[in-house]
């Protein structure tokens, strides 16, 4: 069950071990270097030196490979092909036909295909590696209210409980000759229709859930106690402050070299 | 419309085997009931027939399809398939589109189908919601809309996944009207259900899963008086069943009349 609604992969591993703090800070990290780095390449080579090590380390590479790619190639199509069709004055590298692939609107996809790549990899590795309530745990033992943390939370999780729903709404309307295979317009076009049942879906399950937290106590001003022990042991304190300062000594380098 | 499976074998992506060399022969107008406990493979065979999955090993052959070389819309025109939940399946704005969807995507004309839309929606006591929006039928309507919506596409086989789930003792009986109209067309019903009274009565074959495995295949009258097979499965016989055993009768009753008779004959 629990599986559905999470991206969280169960493993042994010193990523998972590690506290969801840390995790978070990397997470958050990874934003923040994804939109300061300017290389074409440095995206990338912060991908693949930094999270795809760190997910080997998690023992979960293939399916955080999986994840990440399945949300960043849809971007990735569409980013080359308006940037890298309608650049405007770009010098043209690739003709077809009509239309040319512009030297420049590539150069540019590559960058913002890098960005999104790095931003996405961060979160999904998070995701992917902590255990929901334990994050929960974590930001509610650093004083953050309760409901603010259920809608952090509600918001991870939001994804694939989407994609659950999503893939049942799917396989529901092929059962009854929906074609959703062909060109991508077509299938666009086809889904569209879809997208209502799964937001009303949604929200139905979101207020459900809600009620159900809400009859189990949810929400009364008492410290809840925890069942989750979570240790934060001296060295990851010190990680998670050299992270943060490795990211402002980045983000003052790239200021003072503009 | 036939159905063939030949040793076939199916394994989720996450590595769960879900079906072990399942061999299976469902012939045209037979009326199936597939039984046994969560998780045993019922849904997962049940999307084997109309191509949602396809076999890992084996092939699986509806009427001279097979399959693995057919897209699911193309087999929709062959294989109708209602859903346990019906908000997965909902998507118009009125009961009447809700219903026209798929005879549309069969490439029906438009005249046939505004029949085949009263027809169902009649069928399924619904048709004087034709106007209203699904999401302000109550559940078990929901329910029995997505049932139309499947009947109206006229398919010569039709799967129902729990039917009688969260319906009434009413809507119980009208779904049992369904299937006998069903059986009565000659067209193929298969059920999954957990209703176990519901399969004995309308499904004159049953077949128990567990794990994976057919683990039993028969009539009624034999399959829910095998105690033993049903336990290790996880399934609950029918209670006349189990009453007929505790009293030391002999087999076969399932309904009220035939445990009387066979009561007052063993007396
Ligand atoms: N999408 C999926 N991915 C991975 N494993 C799955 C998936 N769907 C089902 N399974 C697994 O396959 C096995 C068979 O599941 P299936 O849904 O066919 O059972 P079922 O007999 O229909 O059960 P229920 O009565 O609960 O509906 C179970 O172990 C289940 O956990
Ligand atoms: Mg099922």
């Amino acid at each position: 069950m629990s599986a559905a609604f999470s991206l969280y992969q169960s493993r042994d591993s010193g990523l998972h071990r590690l506290n969801p703090l840390t995790k978070m800070t990397i997470a958050l990290s990874g934003v923040a270097t994804s939109l300061i780095v300017s290389g074409v390449w440095g995206n990338y080579l912060l991908f693949l030196l930094i999270l795809v090590p760190l997910s080997a380390w998690g023992q979960i590479t293939y399916s955080f490979l999986r994840a990440v790619f399945r949300v960043v190639w849809p971007f990735a199509i569409s980013i080359f092909l308006i940037q890298g069709l309608f650049w405007t004055d770009g010098t043209p590298v690739i003709d077809l036909g009509p239309l040319s692939f512009k030297a420049e609107g590539l150069l540019f996809a590559v960058i913002s295909v890098g960005r999104i790549l790095l931003l996405v990899g961060s979160f999904t590795l998070m995701t992917m590696s902590t255990r929901p309530d334990a994050l929960m745990i974590a930001l509610n033992q650093r004083g953050l209210p309760h409901t603010l943390s259920y809608v952090v939370l509600s918001a991870i999780q939001i994804v694939p409980m989407f994609q659950a729903k999503a893939n049942k709404i799917v396989e529901a309307q092929q059962s009854r000759g929906l074609e959703t295979s062909g060109n991508l317009l077509k299938r666009v076009r086809a889904l569209l229709p879809l997208v209502e049942p799964l937001l009303l879906g949604s929200i139905l399950d979101i207020e459900e859930r809600a009620i159900a937290l809400e009859a189990r106590g949810f929400g009364r001003r008492v410290k809840p106690t925890s069942l989750l022990i979570l240790k934060d042991p001296v060295w990851e304190k010190i990680l998670r402050w050299a992270i943060v300062a490795l990211v402002l000594a980045l983000l003052a380098v790239r200021i003072w070299l503009w | 419309m036939k159905i063939q499976l030949e040793s076939v074998s199916f394994t989720y992506p996450g590595g769960v085997e879900a079906l072990r060399d399942i061999d299976l022969f469902i012939k045209s107008g037979d009326a199936v009931a597939f039984i046994g406990e969560n998780g045993a493979g019922k849904s997962t065979l049940a999307k084997q027939l109309n191509g949602l999955l396809k076999p890992s090993y084996g092939r699986v052959f509806v009427g001279d399809w097979q399959t693995s070389n057919r897209s699911v819309a193309q087999m929709a025109g062959r294989v109708g398939f209602v859903f346990q939940n019906p908000d997965e399946q909902l998507f118009a704005r009125s009961v009447r589109e809700e219903v026209a969807f798929g005879p549309r995507n069969l490439g029906r004309e438009e005249y046939t189908i505004s029949e085949d839309v009263e027809m169902a929606l009649k069928q399924v006591g619904l048709d004087r919601a034709i106007n209203r929006h699904p999401y302000d039928l109550p559940t078990p309507e929901r329910k029995l809309l997505t049932i139309a919506a499947i009947l109206a596409m006229r398919t010569p086989v039709v799967i129902l996944d729990e039917p009688t789930m969260g319906q009434d003792a009413q809507g119980i009986a009208r779904i049992g009207r369904i299937v006998s109209d069903l059986k009565a067309e000659g067209r193929t019903v298969i059920t999954i259900s957990h209703d176990i009274d519901f399969c004995a009565e309308h499904f004159p074959r049953v077949i128990v899963l567990s794990s994976g495995r057919i683990v039993a295949d028969g009539v009624p009258s034999e399959v829910y008086y095998q105690e033993s097979m049903l336990e290790n499965a996880g399934v609950i016989p029918p209670q006349i069943a189990r009453l007929s055993i505790n009293l030391g009768l002999p087999s076969g009753a399932l309904t009220d009349q035939e445990f009387i008779q066979i009561y007052k004959e063993h007396r």
